[in-house]
């Protein structure tokens, strides 16, 4: 087992040659140059989108998708039963209760880790096996294996609380223009909107020019530059083009109220926005969830956000269509332990916990996998997170026994290579 | 007669009239990289233009003003370049844009602190030894108020980020490694290295233990930090084989330092006083120890890590890449040139100015960045590489583009003197820190253009009120002048250098198409340039 603490990039290959690598036309920015040509171009004709919510800290899964009443451990909330007979969730969920078949359950995780510091990257990065080099976040992976949308929107949009800009380090190996382009409290970029003085006209005419004269340039030159500079400007004129995303007053007052006016709320809200709008891969962030004391309070006051922003979601994504081809992951770096501690809390538990998804062919109304009577271990199959990056990536069109990273002349697995996809969420 | 023949012959020669080791160096380089290269691919030699540009930049840390252009491109004299890498050696500039680089490499964008800058700005002005600067990195003299503030690169390592961002020794560690010995021994701290022969895990120990007994000094309103007493060697053991083991503190590079022992009541020239809060001074100092034999001449790892970091800042390409990894399973691109120049680096008691002013003499330097042939991509050193321009080359840069800089410029006043009188130039400044430098710890060496740039370039104001017309500047200039020779002035002040027939059409017709908002014109095409791939690259 790798140390903790061993995870930074072993770098066998400088960024630069990385960089180098990755030269070619604008679409080596988007998807090709790590990838067989051919089999880039098919996926770029993919339309497959995928937004994740990342409850950071670690929701309990007693007090919300697995839940034991009545048990030493269980806690003080009932369980409901759900649109799917036989399934109960927790009381805290009573809206996702009712929308129990239109997504799936895998009650059967256990995971390595039981440190926040490294287990989130463990988990966010599907836990390959260490080659000393260090993988990229989920986000980071599928900017790079399907590229942006047509939209040409920023393939790996991050919703999160506090400070937004761009997280490079989310790229791991695949080098920096892979990270995450994060908008802190779903607030837009900073210099989104035209100067005033600048009318439509010029802001066109100057743009024309920049573009004829770096054309000039790269002729000339090495054309790996010139490509990452134009097409930072692109991204980010399309970015102007969709300002309206941001802004608050484009949203109606029945959304904001089935989201709920919360935090996770809002940016689950503007997540589904980004979706439709075309940005490959979003991650809507909650923080919180590490409630080794007051665990009972603080779920009853944040289960019940989730509830309401994943049941307005799931409502919205099947309204639009949208569900066929976008895939949602619920999940978080561990769950809690059964063990009620001295400070009526519940402290890191990698051992047995859940985490629920849905879209772009998961077979709905599926539940994975059991716990035992007390919730303390897992009855029969236990999956590790590779199990499920294979089920995902399944999902979203990549298949990840034939698709390789290359690290400059080194393949790399994109998930563990001696994993499988959950065969019974596939369908 | 004849020793006016022989003076000429001396002066034909590349290297003018130099003694004859220094003779040797940049010649040594164009002739190791052309033995292991394919001469006949070469580019041809740069031009004044692509020279002059590329020269300012690296060595001033900024364009040329249209002024020092024109002089240049005038100047008739066949050494004019030695002579220009001279005066930039010996100008104003250098000691702000070296010290502006050092402080980027070595704080990786996690901080300013004027004590800080001074220091290092002291030792760019008097151009203090690599040696004798890490010395005083390594084992601040708190006595001295000029170089105290170089314990900011320990301090600022040494700050606990909340409950989750302990105090990270082996980051600092590792940064010492990495950055003074060209070794990341990250890995190596639970282990010896996986995939480098070379790593080993007591290297990490051995260096972690002096930091170990590193602390910040508390209430200080300066930099400072104790050395707390160390009386044994560091215990640790690898998580693969799980047998305790020892380590003194060792030195990069070096051997291993060992631990004196002292009669109990005598290790302390100043003995700790917890209830005066002294915290003592003991005798033994594994820093001192540590920035001694980190910085001899016969330490490999030191002398090659900044040879190789020098090359680089100049060819925009280290010998050995990453610049952090030295280790016998990577080596140099060109194994002789990296040995020659880390010698030579070490014989001139590690003068950086002067290993910057052969690696700049050399043909290999001055090479032509331009593709000589569209289809093909060069291998390495067939033609000079492009160089991210950072934050603070790119605002300098900018200042003199636009011609701000000559607009607010009083005689004899610099740069940095325009810059300090004005308090929306500071913000700028500091705009430009925050839109174009990388996060924290990220280190700086490959071109990351990215979306918030762009964004900040079309929407932010900063720039536009460079080019805003104001009586003195580019815009209010170019105004003035016959489409012709805006063309040329257009592209002189900015990309110091002539347009191509192709570009003077694309200028001209775009002038004659928009000659009712001349003026408007002109500043979309400052704009283009100013924010176009060209400009944000040394090339």
């Amino acid at each position: 087992m790798p140390h903790p603490r061993c995870q930074i990039a072993d770098h066998t290959l400088s960024r630069r040659r990385m960089l180098g690598a990755l030269a070619g036309t604008a679409g080596g920015l988007a998807c090709g140059g790590l990838l067989q040509p051919t089999f880039a171009k098919e996926l770029q004709k993919s339309d497959k989108q995928m937004l994740l919510v990342w409850l950071d800290g670690g929701m309990s899964q007693l007090e919300s998708w697995d839940p034991k009443p009545g048990t030493q451990f269980g806690g003080p909330y009932r369980s409901i039963p759900t649109s799917l007979p036989g399934v109960h969730l927790s009381e805290l969920m009573p809206r996702l209760a009712k929308q129990m078949h239109r997504f799936s359950l895998v009650r059967s995780m256990r995971t390595e880790d039981p440190n926040h510091s490294s287990g989130v990257g463990k988990i966010l990065r599907g836990h390959p096996k260490n080659r000393g080099v260090e993988y990229p976040f989920m986000g980071s992976a599928v900017a790079k294996l399907l590229g942006p949308t047509k939209s040409g929107l920023p393939p790996y949009v991050w919703v999160k609380p506090g400070n937004g800009g761009f997280i490079s380090k989310h790229a791991g190996f695949l080098g920096a223009k892979y990270g995450a382009f994060a908008l802190g409290n779903g607030k837009p970029p900073k210099n989104l909107v035209r100067l005033d003085s600048i009318t439509v006209e010029d802001d066109l005419a100057r743009n024309a020019l920049r573009e004829k004269f770096n054309r000039r340039y790269a002729k000339r030159h090495p054309p790996n530059n010139s490509e990452a500079h134009s097409y930072v400007y692109d991204v980010a004129q399309t970015l102007m083009k969709h300002s309206d995303l941001f802004d608050e007053a484009t949203l109606s007052d029945r959304d904001r109220d089935r989201y709920g006016r919360t935090d996770l709320g809002k940016h689950t809200l503007l997540g589904r926005r980004l979706i439709e709008a075309g940005v490959r891969f979003v991650q809507v962030q909650s923080y919180g969830w590490d409630t080794h004391g007051d665990n009972f309070n603080a779920h009853a006051s944040r289960v019940p956000k989730v509830d309401q922003a994943l049941s307005a979601l799931l409502e919205d994504l099947d309204e639009r269509g949208l569900s066929e081809r976008v895939l949602v992951v619920v999940m978080c770096e561990f769950g809690r332990t059964p063990r009620i501690n001295g400070s009526v809390g519940r402290d890191h538990w990698p051992n047995a916990w859940s985490l629920a998804m849905t879209g772009c062919g998961i077979r709905p109304g599926t539940v994975i996998g059991e716990t035992n009577a007390d919730g303390t271990d897992i009855v029969g199959e236990r999956y590790d997170i590779g199990a499920l990056f294979h089920t995902w990536y399944h999902a979203i069109g990549i298949d990840p026994t034939t698709t390789e990273f290359m690290n400059g002349t080194q393949p790399l697995p994109i998930a563990h290579d001696e994993m499988q996809p959950i065969r019974e969420l596939l369908s | 007669m004849r020793r006016l023949w022989w003076c000429l012959f001396l002066l034909g020669l590349p290297m003018g009239n130099l003694s004859a080791s220094e003779l040797s160096l940049s010649s040594e380089i164009d002739r190791l990289i052309h033995a292991n290269g394919q001469p006949e691919k070469f580019a041809s030699a740069a031009n004044d233009e692509e020279f002059l540009r590329r020269v300012y930049l690296d060595l001033a840390g900024r364009i040329p003003t249209h002024n020092e252009t024109a002089t240049f491109l005038n100047e008739k004299s066949p050494q004019k370049r030695e002579k220009l890498i001279d005066d930039l050696l010996a100008g104003p500039d250098f000691p702000r844009q070296m010290a502006e680089r050092l402080n980027i490499w070595l704080m990786e964008r996690r901080g300013e602190n004027d004590e800080w800058k001074k220091f290092l700005r002291s030792a760019c002005e008097e151009n203090q030894s690599w040696g004798e600067i890490v010395r005083r990195i390594i084992k601040p003299d708190d006595s001295n108020e000029t170089t105290r503030g170089a314990a900011f690169f320990i301090t600022q390592r040494l700050v606990s980020r909340g409950a989750m961002a302990p105090i990270d020794v082996p980051g600092l560690t590792r940064d010492v490694g990495r950055l003074f010995a060209g070794v990341d021994w990250q890995c190596a701290q639970c282990h010896d290295h996986l995939t480098v022969d070379d790593y080993y895990q007591e290297d990490f120990q051995g260096l972690h233990t002096i930091f170990e007994k590193v602390a910040t000094r508390r209430g200080s309103k300066f930099p400072a930090i104790d050395e707390i007493l160390m009386s044994a060697p560091q215990e640790f053991m690898s998580v693969f084989i799980q047998e305790p083991r020892t380590t003194p503190p060792r030195v990069p590079g070096g051997s291993e330092i060992p631990i004196p022992e002292f009669p109990k009541g005598e290790e302390y020239e100043v003995a700790p006083d917890r209830k005066k809060r002294i915290v003592g001074v003991p005798k033994f100092s594994p820093l001192r120890e540590l920035a001694n034999g980190l910085t001899t001449t016969e330490n490999k790892l030191f002398s090659r890590n900044m040879a190789n970091r020098l090359w680089w800042m100049m060819t925009g390409r280290g010998l050995v890449e990453p610049l952090d990894l030295h280790h016998t399973g990577n080596p140099a691109t060109h194994p002789e040139l990296l040995d020659l120049l880390a010698s030579e680096f070490a014989a001139h008691n590690f003068d950086i100015k002067w290993l910057l002013r052969e690696i700049g003499r050399s043909n290999t330097y001055q090479r032509s960045s331009q593709l000589p042939d569209e289809s093909e991509t060069p291998a390495p050193y067939e033609f000079a590489s492009e160089k991210r321009l950072s934050a603070e080359q790119l605002f300098w840069s900018v200042l003199i583009a636009t011609k701000e800089f000559d607009r607010l410029a009083e005689p004899g006043q610099s740069i940095e003197d325009v810059v300090a009188a004005s308090k929306d130039l500071q913000t700028l400044r500091e705009t430009f820190v925050d839109t174009f430098a990388n996060p924290p710890t990220e280190p700086e060496i490959d071109f990351e253009p990215s979306v918030k740039a762009a964004l900040y370039l079309m929407n932010g104001d900063g720039v536009h009120k460079l080019i805003a017309p104001k009586d003195g500047n580019l815009t209010h200039q170019l105004a003035k002048r016959s489409d012709a020779e805006l063309t040329d002035e257009l592209f002189l002040a900015i990309l110091v250098r002539r347009p191509t027939d192709e570009e003077r059409k694309d200028v001209q017709s775009y002038l004659a198409e928009n000659e009712v908002r001349r003026e408007s014109a002109i500043q979309n095409l400052i704009w283009a340039l100013v924010s176009g791939t060209e400009f944000c690259l040394n090339h």
